[in-house]
């Protein structure tokens, strides 16, 4: 199980990294940041490429900064993000889903950037950026663009991007005060992907009642998807256990997964059925508690 | 193909090699540094056997090529015993019978260290999803759980699970709903 | 002080845990060259064309070896111990592929890298035929057989029966069928299969060095395929990355790299990939069995039917094919229960898969069978489990006999039982599970039982069984220290340190002094299944204290006759010998063997100055009932939202006979429940209807981690010590009853819903659907 032959360029900037992507765009070329799912696929023979653009040393693409959210340079490993307390605190949601990547070994090398340009539908940042409205900034020689994540997923593994654009900074919404939150997940396994993840943030007016949710989907899906039964049943809605729970029902009753085998697409309605309970439960509890 | 020459610092000895750019981490450091403590079990950065540490981070060695740890320092299994005196890590694995075939040991090993370095102080159900990114097949993994929980007593002292970076993913375990 | 029994820490470990160990992969030898192979990617079909060409002319290739160049370079492949119908096979394919990962071609090139570069440049297109892929396809007697010049895909048929069967049925008040099924899965030691080969052209000699759990067994094996002189073969072994029974197993490739080496005259190395390893290396256990009890009312078992189908693989397996295990599930199966009737029809067929490969504990279909049975027939008669079991478990009296023949005078199953139960608090825990039912929580409770002849009564295996028993060879060396030259070769049971207490405490020689060698077969003496089949614990055991014992005589005798006394009054103690209670008169082993070797002229008259001992051990020597078994309990919560399993408790009250190092027993009984628990909740080999591997990563084949396997809670029943080899096997027992504990205890959570588990894996899906919260066809 050994790659195929290809060429290394290690890029020492955006600039040098997209002019190579550029320069070689004939020539498959590939972007590798931390590899922890390009490499298998090499190894596996299931991807081959000419030529890699390395942007490990990108410095300017290293850094965390907090303002309008949190803008993550597109090389911040996700360990980075796990131990940033700038993080937690901004995005606590945020945090909880990046532990969910993988082990510690993965993430400390796996990337923010990487893992939304590599698109796994069952990833857990993507599904944190189509949650909170989320966006990617891209470069590319003729300049930079952002990308919404609506935009941006476009089917199994694949993005909107161009192959000679760069994906430079991952940018996450802040959690507006007040607003609980909740990342459910169920793997067969500690540390696999989920099957079905879900991710929901709740909050609530004077009154008690629902005034803001959002719920989003991964694993069930080519791409993250947003629930807008789901967001549309709560608001206005008063908490409680059965709403919860019918909210979940019908959420997941008009999703679309695919079996594989982890498990059916009867099995994956069902799970997403019950995470969905279990993230507004636990997103309402602590809208309640930061209220 | 071109090849590229790569300097590297492992277990403190500087190396300088010419390798292929697909060269893995693991290649050049069990075939070109002929450094075998570090074992290969699945090429494809699940096992985790191939774990050592990149500059003090636990890493996978199959999901890095050569010429990616160019400049970098590297700490494998050979590098923890000073001459005949064993780490105190691999005295409590060897007090608790932790491994049988130890052909998983290398990657628990190294990614223990790391632990251990940060100051960590699990609980063992905190350690055990520490553990779970390395598969042993040969134990059922209670008695590596109690070598490496027999270590961070002995190291890091039974201080709970305040303060260190794995207690304060305390929380992490509320989110498992498995 | 005594060595047996206390924990001592193993020899193995400074060097595992230092890096400092050598696996076959970490042998790098001068102009060592690599191989990888082609491999089908269909599970059936006709090669039409192969063109290696382009592979032999990139530079760095060696040569590219096809199917036509094995029938030139070696002889059709034969088992010495070949049972049922064998073909004929050569180490590459000849014309048909018959499974997807079946072997086309080797490239052998300067690196792994080449040899993989190489591969893909090789030309082949196929014929695609049907499939046999499932039981009913392959009993079909109008689809041609995978072989052509076998006449069937049934390749074996047999029929054991014991007892009135007929007349027990008759006196039955219910008779409860079942039909069970256990899914395909596979060994996966952490190290995949490798070997490297290193042909010598001025000596003719060839050496293998192998991961391997039988040197001798893969020797006298390659001298028959590759007619490689015997005097000329050797095959050695170092430290083995987990087997579990995979690697006892002889494998096309095996023959492959050696006729590489040969013919190149230059090391060859093959080190199997994760992906080959899953997808062609030797799979297990795919197994079903059409069960009939008949019981009374009361809940007694009168008698037992199964029909055995076992799914063989495509290729008959080296040196044990699968047929060589039918006969151990249906002398099993009615286990340490009193029935009167008993029959047990097995066929094995061939398919479009990879090969069946023996897998801890290969017949632990026979305990999962029964142990389902009792607790179905529990369920359908309204009675406790527990009470079932008790009712018809045998006392270990010296009159009871397994239906099938042996006695099992002196097992101790229903202690197990009671202890496992006390342990776990059943009566509590009944309580505890109707108040969870209460709150819409559901807890499950599994028990069962198992025995292993391991190695049986002495009546079942007389002249030493059917391998003769095992040698040792013990030598003390010049400096007093003893090597032990075993026939076992372990691969992670701790044998350097277990071997190494038994012949201290046989000798009188400190634990430090004495180095267990193994794998080396200019050295070690024959042994057809090396480490395998729980045999080490008495048969490994047996044997180097039997040999240490004689060795011992011989230093007795000279060392009476220089101190003119009777042996009988001489003691050894950490390596001196005294005449017992008289101070002054020490000759330290040192100096005796020193002096037999530099000067075996002066020893005493009528005493043999050779200080080496070989001796076989027939098993006479042992004591106890000769089987190991126990009873194993857990419990279980299901997650009826997620379908997830989360196991709370696992005790196992474990009888073993006497107990070597309990920190290696109770070790090799927590890995096979692991393995046990990794079969059913996350382990399966996946073949699509056209015979498409769909398993080919970790990300798909899912071991268990730490944070799934369960703390395990051991109580030894532990024989006194006896002075003789009251040693028994341990190392599958974990494995043969974890699924039938497992999916007990999940049964019984399910209980509510009528859930009725007859298949073994029980994925989060699946779970569901036998809660009925997800629809079948899930």
């Amino acid at each position: 199980m050994k790659p195929a032959a290809f060429e290394h360029h290690a890029a020492g900037s955006v600039e040098e990294a997209v002019s190579l992507l550029a320069e070689l765009a004939d020539e498959d070329v590939k972007v590798l940041a931390g590899g922890q799912s390009l490499v298998p696929l090499l190894a596996l023979r299931l991807a081959s490429v000419g030529h890699l653009v390395d942007v490990n040393g990108v410095a300017e693409l290293t850094s965390i900064s907090n303002g309008d959210g949190l803008r993550f340079g597109a090389v911040v490993r996700h360990r980075q993000v796990e131990r940033s307390p700038e993080v937690a605190a901004a995005n606590p949601l945020l945090a909880a889903a990046v532990r969910r990547i993988g082990h510690t070994a993965i993430r400390n090398r796996g990337t923010i950037g990487g893992t939304v340009a590599h698109a796994d539908p069952a990833a857990e940042i993507p599904a944190v950026l189509a949650l909170l409205d989320g966006s990617v900034e891209v470069r590319g020689v003729d300049g930079t663009r952002s990308i919404a994540a609506a935009e941006l997923f476009d089917g199994y593994f694949t993005t909107t991007l161009e192959p000679e654009e760069l994906l430079t900074s991952v940018h996450v919404p802040a959690l507006p005060a007040g607003t609980g939150w909740s990342v459910q997940q169920f793997s067969r396994r500690s540390g696999d992907y989920g099957i079905v993840t879900v991710l929901a943030t709740l909050a609530r007016d004077g009154d008690g009642r629902i005034s803001a949710a959002r719920v989003a989907y991964a694993g069930v899906d080519a791409v993250p998807l947003r629930s807008s039964v789901a967001e549309t049943a709560l608001v206005g809605q008063t908490a409680s256990p059965e709403l919860w729970t019918a909210v979940g029902h019908d959420a997941a009753a008009v999703l679309e997964p695919s079996s594989d085998l982890n498990g059916s697409a009867e099995y994956r309605r069902h799970l997403a059925a019950t995470l969905t309970a279990r993230a507004l439960q636990q997103a309402s509890e602590r809208a309640g508690g930061r209220a | 193909m071109s090849e590229r020459t790569v300097q590297v610092t492992v277990n403190g000895v500087p190396h300088e090699a010419s390798v292929e750019a697909r060269r893995t981490l693991t290649d050049f450091i069990r075939e070109d540094l002929r450094l075998t403590g570090t074992h290969v079990g699945c090429e494809h950065g699940v096992c985790g056997a191939c774990t050592v540490l990149l500059d003090g981070e636990a890493v996978r060695a199959c999901l890095l090529l050569a010429v990616q740890v160019d400049g970098r320092e590297i700490r494998t299994i050979e590098g923890l015993a000073t001459g005949e005196q064993l780490h105190p890590l691999q005295e409590a694995l060897r007090d608790c019978h932790s491994f049988q075939c130890g052909f998983c040991t290398p990657g628990f090993v190294m990614t223990a260290v790391a632990l251990l370095e940060e100051g960590a102080t699990p609980n063992e159900e905190e350690l055990r999803e520490e553990l779970s990114g390395n598969l042993c097949r040969c134990t059922g993994y209670q008695s590596i759980v109690a070598g490496v929980a027999e270590a961070v007593q002995r190291v890091n002292g039974s201080g709970g699970t305040a303060g260190s970076s794995v207690g304060s993913d305390a929380q992490r375990v509320e989110e498992i709903s498995r | 002080m005594r060595m047996v029994g206390a924990k001592v820490r193993r020899v193995e470990d400074r060097r595992i845990l230092t890096g400092n160990g050598h696996y076959v992969d970490d042998l790098q030898l001068p102009r060592m060259v690599h191989a990888a192979f082609l491999r089908s990617p269909i599970a059936h079909g006709r090669i039409t064309h192969l063109d290696v060409a382009d592979a032999l002319a990139l530079p760095g290739v060696h040569a590219v070896y096809t199917g036509a160049d094995m029938q030139e370079l070696c002889k059709p492949i034969r088992s010495p111990l070949a049972q049922g119908a064998v073909p004929e096979v050569f180490p590459l394919v000849t014309d048909t592929v018959r499974f997807v990962g079946d072997l086309v071609a080797m490239v052998v090139a300067d690196s792994r890298y080449l040899a993989e570069d190489a591969v893909g440049m090789i030309d082949v297109e196929y014929d695609q035929l049907p499939v046999v892929i499932d039981y009913e396809t392959a009993l079909d007697p109008s689809v041609p057989p995978l072989f052509a010049d076998l006449e069937s895909n049934v390749i074996h048929t047999a029929t054991k029966e014991a007892g009135d069967v007929d007349a027990a049925f008759a006196e039955a008040d219910r008779v409860i069928e079942v039909e069970f099924s256990q899914h395909r899965i596979a060994n996966v030691p952490i190290e995949t299969r490798g070997l490297v080969a290193d042909y010598d052209r001025g000596s003719g000699e060839l050496t293998v060095h192998a991961a391997t759990q039988s040197p001798q067994g893969l020797r006298l094996q390659l001298a028959q395929t590759l007619d490689q002189p015997m005097d000329r073969l050797r095959v050695l072994t170092q430290d083995v990355g987990g087997a579990f029974g995979l690697k006892g197993n002889i494998f096309r490739e095996d023959f492959c790299v050696p006729i590489a080496s040969r013919q190149l005259g230059r090391p060859v190395k093959w080190i199997e990939d994760r992906n080959e390893h899953l997808m062609a290396s030797g799979h297990a256990r795919e197994e079903r069995i059409t069960a009939q009890v008949a019981v009374t009312e009361a809940g007694d078992i009168l008698g037992l039917k199964a029909a055995l189908d076992m799914d063989a693989g495509a290729y008959p397996g080296l040196p044990f094919s699968a047929v060589a295990f039918t006969g151990v599930i249906s002398l099993l199966m009615p286990g340490p229960y009193k029935i009167k009737g008993y029959r047990c029809d097995s066929r094995v067929v061939a398919t479009n898969k990879a090969t069946y490969v023996a897998y801890r504990g290969p017949w632990a279909m026979e305990t999962w069978t029964r142990e389902r049975l009792i607790d179905m027939v529990a369920t359908e008669l309204g009675l406790d489990p527990a009470e079932v079991r008790r009712r018809n478990l045998f006392e270990g009296a010296p009159e009871d006999r397994l239906i099938t023949g042996p006695t099992l005078a002196g097992i101790t199953t229903r202690e197990c039982l009671d202890k496992a139960l006390e342990r776990i608090d059943y009566a509590g825990f009944r309580k505890e599970q109707e108040a969870a039912r209460a709150e819409g929580r559901y807890l499950g409770i599994g028990m069962a039982a198992f025995i292993e002849n391991a190695p049986g009564p002495k009546e079942m295996r007389p002249g030493g069984g059917f391998t003769g028993g095992e040698t040792a060879k013990v030598r003390l060396e010049m400096d007093g220290r003893l090597t032990v030259i075993t026939a076992q070769s372990p691969h992670g049971q701790g044998h350097e340190t277990t071997l190494a207490q038994l012949a201290a405490d046989e000798m009188g020689v400190p634990f430090d002094s004495v180095r267990v060698v193994h794998g080396d077969t200019r050295l070690t003496p024959f042994n057809i299944i090396g480490t395998g089949g729980s045999r080490a614990a008495t048969w490994g055991s047996g044997a180097t204290m039997v040999a240490t014992r004689k060795l011992r005589e011989k230093v007795l005798a000279i060392a009476a006759g220089q101190l003119e006394i009777d042996p009988a009054d001489l003691q050894i103690v950490d390596g001196v010998v005294s005449p017992k209670g008289v101070p002054g008169k020490d000759i330290p082993l040192a100096r005796l063997a020193g002096q037999m070797t530099l000067m075996p002229q002066t020893a005493p008259p009528g005493t043999d100055p050779n200080l080496m001992a070989e001796e076989r051990f027939t098993g006479e020597e042992t004591t106890g009932s000769g089987w190991s078994g126990g009873v194993h309990a857990c419990i279980v919560e299901v997650d009826l939202g997620t379908g997830g399993v989360r196991i709370n408790r696992w005790v196992v009250v474990e009888d073993c006979g006497r107990i070597i190092n309990p920190a290696i027993v109770d070790g090799q009984i927590r890995g096979g429940v692991a393995q046990g628990i990794g079969q059913v909740l996350y382990e399966r080999i996946p073949y699509d209807a056209e015979g498409t591997f769909m398993a080919g990563t970790f990300m798909d084949y899912l071991l268990p981690t730490s944070a799934e396997i369960p703390a395990i809670e051991i109580v030894h029943i532990e024989a006194p010590d006896d002075d003789g080899v009251g040693f028994r096997g341990v190392g599958e027992g974990g494995m043969i009853v974890a699924p039938a504990t497992l999916t007990n205890a999940i049964s019984d959570a399910l209980a509510p819903f009528g859930a009725k588990v007859t298949e073994q894996y029980l994925p989060p899906s699946e779970v569901l659907r036998l809660a009925g919260v997800v629809p079948a066809g899930a």
